[in-house]
């Protein structure tokens, strides 16, 4: 009988012998060389459709919110569908970086710089729609809490779009925060590493002094920690929120005490998903399989198939509170128009993206199989947008009073806002490639100490030992 | 005990002056203020920084809220003795266009008139309207209408100003027209006319110029009536219907609800015998007979469909089950004879008590009606032939013979007052043929139309809202019509040409004042006659019939056979745009039609069995799609193409086509009329007699092309949802609760629903302690006609959003009239349901709303701030009821943007903008709106009893849309005050038909409705048969 140094069946969370210098060349080093072909055409496209969000908001600013196709039955449509869709993408940030810190699982420290950057960018991404979507966005400080001449009249601390605006606020503040200590450490490194003057400069003052003193990480550690305990109820705060603007209201569809968690399984499910889109790419580009290995991609393809289940029987839940509760109108709404009518397509769309097809990672050859995976993270978000839609516009068109049944379907506007914040989120993200540490170097190089190649080779020769002198040597040493 | 003191320091135990003078002197250091020498030199210490912080954001904020430019209005320099700015003014006057009689007071704020009401003190209307007449203030600032007098330069110029050259002086026309016409024989063509004055005038003149005629043209005729009356009772005259007084009501295709003769009028008594509780559980039972689905079918207890041509057919077969002595053409409709036997056995079982009328303009078949009506016995039960009714006037042969005339160049001259044949004349060509060769033509018509562009002179009249006149409806009841503005373009009245024309050279307003000064007796009683603005005869007159004279068996014979194969086609009359005449009105546009829901357009009507031979049906994608394919329709050698229209109840060979589209050139007629549509009117036809408007042999194909139709309601079953409450008379008196029995399901929340529904405990209660605003809407006595939403528009400056964006559902109203069908598709019952802000006591909207922009008064009204919106929608998501209306675009020139204004319809010229009412704010782009339950009425009522110091009185705060209401469906007013109508409507009067719609949801509304009681032998849509209906929604 041998000692094991890791059991057999856990896997490397990083591939290859690394050493420290080598770990801060892989992921530095493209920080400091010119950009490929390919970088500067994403990043064209990506300003490309930015500049087109920006026009088609102006237009519909300057014309008024009718240019959208929204009408006296369906007040909200693409915009709060995309809004919602794009919170929930940055759950899943918030979720490695803050939930797996506090359980201490190592494997987060690969993919959570990327993954925090997506959720900014997300939230960035999201809070444009409820900004836009108002009909008079000039006044849209009103929604602030501030002392003023009216009255002072104050804002409605009943409505969910006011807890809105304060949990959004919140999340994009503390996200940001948590992001951003992360990156002192790192910046400093490409600091320390500048061969020019400005880029020294630069990163200088990006890394706020930071010297790597036992000091400065004992607060860094200390600020982590606490910020990572800010986070954590967010995760779940934020979601949440979002779907008391749908839970408290009265139309059938929307007025439904499952939404919180529903909401929120189904932001960490297409937050997941979108992290595997980001960093599949991202891994292949700048090379960093060895960092991003095959094992990260698969212990998130089993949160999507949890997440994804969980979000399954909400749906079904749903159906059948809808029968059980015996109203009419509710009934209908689940039955009638979301499973079936004109608008019944989107319905069936989201239930396949989003229940049936994630059922593939029960197989682990599927959660292993890259492509697989990042078809299925395009599928699951297609579906998670769908999921958005169908709650939000299957309950508005056709809701109690038949007189005032319409239909939607999207107008030019609409569809180029949504496109413009791709814009933004992957302009952000190209730059953050290239000029941000895409995964966390001191992390990285914390976790090398046990479980990297060069650690585990200095375990060797105990593994080889016999036990009873192993146990001998440690115990009188 | 003396006080031991305890000192500090010793200054104070030998209390020095310098110490006095520190205790005096709060701050002893000085404080580190620092002083500059210049404002932008000045250091910010540290103590400073949040001030200057706090500050500038203040500062920035109040400077970022002035955004709205400020508009500065213009006092008086001489204040006008009558007007006081902010206090309306109001006259009485009349609405009498195209001989409609419909005595009103007309609302003036600063010299403008902003809204018309029905005259209360006339016993013809008893102050009821109708939509058209709501809607004609705006078409007083018509920005379409000729602005000054002229002469025309033919039809090749492009531009009207260049087409009309404008002739200064009207002394210089008058020496022009009258060099021209003299020793010619004149013909006067006009509308029918109910003024007796201008008859006087008009007999004055023609007196002058011998030869001469007057010829009266309806657009829409009723001369079958008129001569059928000659035949029958020896008068060329209209009797007074009194359906006040009728237990039965038969209709043959006579929408008198909506567009027969003077439907302000019979709606308001047909009103009477709608009213029921469960006290005296009577109502009138109605028979309709119709081609197409009319306002007044939809709301018939028994109705029945058949040919156009087979309405001779059904009248005979009705006289001949009443024992007439007639034998009446077989007829194959099975349902269709059952009708008739009913209809005969209800007028059997209450002679005395009925009343039959047509909508035929068949002599013959008016011949038969007469018949029936005096077998019925209506003469002098239903039917007055002491008083006459001055409707309409117009004998078609007498228009044939003039076309026949011009056409012949034995017309010396034509003159053309308020009507439009170039148009509306079945064979228009013929006519402007004819008119080219007419020697001198003038027009008085108001705005460049068809006919007005081959006439010579242009003198246009003035607006009735501009005018001196008088009007005799009936038979000794008078009107009288006084300008409520000065003219607004350089317009005279017609009268004065032909005093002018006649050597008169009496003023027009001196020549009426002069005539009926020497009527009254005074100068007095003239004055009182123009305030009170109604003369009538003493009430209590017998109603009196005459004897039939008239040959029912030839006129029998004369009635042709119905038609049994290929479609038919019939005319018919938009409640709102009616013959035309006043189609460039955008308010009565954007009406959503009573029956089809559509805005902005005619169309071809047909039933869902037609239109699924050209791929269309009732179900999902025709709801969902406003594109409609667009049919040819041919009959009699013309065709139009016009979008298909499915609507259900029309008979299934027929298509029915509205008149007054089709309409000239934008520039010419109007934004709002020009080129929308095509003209239905040349398939009219002149029978030898009588024009008729319906053509058999017609064809319908396939044009291939799509055109988008408006529609403001899109689904058209209420899916047996218990937001309609309706069931039998038979089982109302058996069991008058039974209708509400879902209420019942309520009771195990508590004794109070409204109160102990609620996961709080201790309920919910809402205090109202002062006013308490309640509307309760009569399902039974409303008929949909849309007078309220036009008023509703009028009133509170609803905007006008156009076609296109009707389309996509943005229109504006403040006040719908939601309109289902039930049942079978071919034979549907309908219900209409007035839709409006339910003012909600724990209305869904304001707790969503983040800003506070929407809430509650202490009167109960659910108020809205527009100043305060920020437009996030979320209270109309959440409003059950979807009345809430978003400010889509710029309607109305209200934001802070320039050039982004959205006006198809010419609403925002600066004419047109004094229709606005100056007590309501008009939308900025981007906020919430409302009913807000006139809420400018209720603070001028509750105004005016507190500077007279007494409680406000029941029905001093009416809402518009209660006052437009013919039959006082709507009933509002203070639910606090036991006394008043509301309070007594729910508490004692109504308490088994009343019900809340979506009471379930506890949002406690304000508003009640009646149950819908149909007069019908059928059971009620039960909650099984919902099933069968949802097929054909």
């Amino acid at each position: 009988m041998h000692l094991k140094y890791e059991s057999t069946l856990r896997e490397p969370l990083i591939d290859g012998v690394k050493d420290y210098h080598q770990v801060t060349e892989d992921i530095i080093s493209p920080i400091e060389a010119k950009p490929g072909k390919l970088w500067y055409i994403g990043l064209f496209i990506s300003i490309a459709l930015l500049l087109f969000g920006v026009f088609s908001v102006t237009w519909e600013v300057y014309f008024g919110t009718g240019v959208w196709n929204l009408n006296k039955t369906i007040g909200w449509g693409w915009d709060i569908t995309n809004f919602v869709w794009w919170v929930g993408i940055g759950h899943a940030g918030t979720l490695i970086s803050a939930i797996l810190l506090l359980f201490r699982q190592g494997w987060r420290t690969g993919v959570n710089r990327a993954a925090e950057a997506m959720t900014i960018f997300a939230v960035m991404c999201a809070g444009q729609f409820p900004i836009w979507h108002m009909g008079r966005v000039w006044m849209a400080f009103f929604v602030m809490p501030y002392p003023n001449t009216r009255g002072p009249l104050w804002v409605n601390f009943n409505s969910p779009l006011l807890w809105d605006v304060f949990a959004i606020s919140t999340y994009f503040t503390v996200s940001l925060l948590f992001w951003y200590s992360g990156l002192l450490p790192d910046f400093a490194t490409v600091r320390d590493r500048a061969k020019t003057k400005l880029r020294k400069y630069l990163y200088g003052v990006a890394s706020f002094g930071w010297t790597g003193s036992t000091k400065h990480w004992q607060r860094h550690e200390a600020l982590s920690l606490v910020l990572a305990g800010l986070s954590t109820p967010l995760v779940l705060s934020v979601h949440t929120i979002v779907s008391f603007d749908f839970a408290t209201s009265v139309i059938p569809g929307w007025h439904t005490t499952i939404f919180p968690p529903y909401f929120v399984a189904g932001a960490i499910f297409s937050g997941f998903a979108m992290v595997q889109t980001l960093l599949i790419i991202t891994r292949k580009v700048l090379k960093l399989e060895e960092y991003i290995t095959i094992g990260h991609v698969e212990a998130m393809n089993k949160v999507i198939v949890l997440t994804g289940s969980i979000v399954g029987v909400a749906y079904l839940t749903e159906l059948f509170m809808a029968w059980y509760s015996g109203v009419q109108y509710e009934f209908d709404t689940f039955y009638k128009f979301r499973a079936a009518g004109p608008l019944g397509w989107s319905y069936w769309i989201m239930m396949t993206c989003n229940v049936i097809s994630p059922q593939v990672f029960w197989f682990r050859k599927m959660r292993r199989n890259i492509m697989v995976t990042f078809i299925m993270s395009i599928i699951v978000n297609i579906g998670m947008w769908f999921e958005r839609f169908v709650i939000i516009c299957t309950s508005l068109y056709r809701d109690y009073l038949p007189s005032s049944w319409s239909y939607y379907r999207p107008s030019w506007p609409e569809v180029g806002f949504y496109l413009g914040t791709f814009g933004l989120f992957f302009t952000c993200y190209f730059l953050f490639a290239k000029y941000f540490p895409v995964i966390a170097v001191a992390e990285i190089k914390s976790i090398l100490k046990t479980s990297g190649e060069n650690f585990k080779e200095k375990m060797v020769k105990y593994e080889d030992e016999d036990v009873e002198k192993f146990a001998h040597d440690q115990t009188h040493h | 005990m003396e006080q031991k003191k305890y000192w500090k320091g010793l200054e104070e135990l030998h209390n020095t002056a310098a110490h006095q003078e520190a205790v005096k002197n709060e701050f002893r250091e000085d404080l580190p203020f620092e002083e500059s020498d210049s404002f932008l030199g000045a250091t910010t210490p540290r103590r400073d920084f949040l001030k200057y912080l706090g500050f500038t954001t203040a500062a920035a904020t109040i400077a970022a809220s002035c955004d709205i430019p400020v508009k500065k209005a213009i006092p008086y320099v001489n204040k006008p003795q009558d007007i006081t700015p902010g206090v309306p003014n109001y006259y009485a006057s009349a609405y009498t266009v195209d001989g409609e009689y419909v005595p009103l007071v007309v609302k003036t704020r600063e010299g403008r008139p902003i809204k018309v009401e029905g005259n209360e003190m006339s016993t013809v209307t008893e102050g009821s309207n109708t939509a058209r007449v709501q809607a004609s203030v705006l078409g007083l600032y018509d920005v379409a209408r000729l602005r000054y007098p002229g002469i025309n330069n033919g039809p090749d110029k492009e531009s009207l100003e260049e087409r009309v050259k404008e002739i200064a002086l009207f002394s210089e026309l008058d020496k022009q027209v009258t060099a021209a016409i003299t020793g010619k024989p004149v013909v006067l063509l006009t509308a029918t006319i109910i003024s007796p004055t201008t008859k006087k005038l008009i007999g004055e003149f023609l007196a002058k110029y011998p030869g001469s005629r007057h010829i009266t043209y309806d657009a829409v005729s009723y001369s079958g009536m008129l001569l059928a009356n000659e035949q029958s009772y020896g008068k060329r005259a209209l009797p007074s219907y009194h359906f006040e007084n009728a237990k039965v009501v038969v209709s043959l295709g006579a929408d008198f609800l909506g567009t027969w003769l003077n439907p302000s009028e019979y709606s308001r008594q047909y009103g009477k015998n709608r009213k029921i509780d469960a006290k005296k559980p009577e109502m009138s039972k109605h028979f309709h007979f119709e081609s197409m689905m009319s306002l007044t079918g939809a709301n018939a207890d028994e109705r029945y469909t058949h040919r156009p041509s087979e309405t001779g057919a059904v009248a005979l077969g009705l006289l001949a089950a009443l024992g007439g002595g007639v034998t009446a053409p077989a007829l194959v409709d099975a349902r269709l004879k059952e009708g008739i036997a009913k209809a005969a056995k209800a007028i059997q079982a209450n002679p005395g008590k009925v009343l039959v009328v047509s909508g035929s303009n068949d002599v013959n078949v008016q011949i038969i009606v007469n018949a029936i009506n005096n077998l019925a016995g209506a003469n002098g039960t239903t039917i007055d032939w002491a008083v006459t009714s001055n409707y309409r006037q117009g004998i078609d042969a007498e228009m044939e013979q003039l076309v026949k005339d011009m056409n012949a160049g034995s017309v010396g001259a034509l003159l053309v007052h308020g009507v439009n044949p170039a148009y509306d004349y079945y064979d228009a060509k013929k006519f402007v043929d004819g008119i080219k060769k007419v020697g001198v033509t003038v027009s008085f018509n108001d705005r460049y139309d068809e006919t007005t562009q081959y006439c010579k002179y242009i003198i246009p009249d003035h607006h009735f809202l501009e005018s001196w006149g008088d009007a005799e409806g009936r038979t000794g009841y008078y009107a009288f019509i006084q300008p409520t503005i000065a003219p607004l373009f350089k317009t005279r009245a017609f009268q004065a040409s032909l005093l002018s024309w006649s050597g008169n050279t009496t003023a027009w307003e001196d020549y009426l004042k002069n005539e009926w000064v020497a009527k009254l007796g005074s100068q007095e009683a003239w004055d009182k006659a123009l305030q009170d603005g109604v003369i009538e005869p003493a009430a209590g007159a017998p109603l009196t019939g005459a004897a039939f004279t008239a040959d029912a068996g030839s006129a029998a014979t004369a009635i042709s056979a119905p038609k049994t194969g290929g479609m038919e086609l019939v005319l018919y009359e938009k409640v709102a745009i009616g013959n035309g005449k006043e189609a460039n009105n955008p308010w009565l546009q954007e009406m959503p039609d009573p029956i089809t829901r559509a805005t902005w357009d005619n169309y071809a009507c047909v039933s869902n069995t037609v239109a699924k031979t050209f791929k269309t049906e009732l179900g999902d994608n025709y709801e969902i799609n406003a594109e409609r394919r667009v049919l040819k329709i041919t009959a009699k050698g013309y065709s139009v193409e016009l979008p298909l229209m499915i609507v259900p109840g029309i008979h299934p060979d027929v298509i029915a086509i509205a008149v007054g589209y089709g309409r000239g050139k934008k520039q010419f007629i109007g934004k709002a009329a020009g080129e929308i549509g095509a003209n239905a009117y040349p398939f009219a036809s002149f029978n030898g007699q009588t024009f008729s408007y319906f053509a058999t042999d017609a064809k319908a194909e396939a044009t291939g092309r799509k055109y988008p139709v408006g529609l403001t309601q899109t689904h058209n079953s209420y899916e047996g949802r218990p937001i309609i409450k309706e069931t039998t008379l038979d089982a109302f008196i058996k069991n008058p609760k039974e209708v509400n029995h879902d209420r019942e399901h309520l009771a195990h929340y508590g004794e109070d629903f409204r109160n102990d529904a609620t996961l709080y405990t201790g309920g919910t209660k809402f205090e109202y302690p002062g006013i308490k605003w309640g509307m309760s809407i009569d399902l039974n006595s409303c008929f949909g006609c849309g007078a309220c939403v036009v008023a509703c528009t009028a009133e509170n400056n609803v905007s006008v959003v156009g076609k296109e964006q009707v389309v996509l559902a943005h229109e504006m109203h403040w006040l719908r009239i939601d309109r289902y069908f039930a049942g079978d598709e071919n034979n549907p019952e309908v219900v209409f349901q007035p839709m409006l802000c339910q003012h909600c006591d724990n209305a869904p909207c304001e707790n969503v709303c983040p800003v506070a922009a929407t809430n509650h008064s202490s009167e109960g009204l659910n108020q809205m701030a527009y100043n305060r919106c920020i437009g996030t929608r979320y209270c109309a998501n959440n409003c059950p009821y979807k009345v809430r209306r978003f400010n889509w675009r710029d309607w109305n020139g209200a934001d802070s943007f320039e050039g982004n204004l959205h006006d198809t319809a010419d609403m925002n010229d600066a004419i047109t903008r004094m229709v606005l009412n100056p007590d309501v704010v008009v939308r900025s782009r981007g906020t919430m709106e409302k009913c807000s339950f006139c809420v400018q009425r209720l603070q001028d009522a509750k105004l005016a009893a507190k500077k007279a110091g007494r409680p406000m009185k029941d029905g001093e705060a009416r809402t518009a849309c209660q006052q437009a209401c013919a039959t006082d469906a709507i009933v509002f007013g203070n639910i606090n005050d036991k006394d008043s109508r509301i309070a007594k409507v729910r508490n004692e009067e109504q308490t088994d038909r009343l019900y809340y719609v979506l009471e379930e949801t506890h949002t406690l509304p304000s508003i009640n409705y009646l149950a819908k009681i149909r007069n019908k032998d059928a059971a009620p849509v039960a909650a099984g048969a919902h099933k069968e209906e949802k097929a054909h929604h």
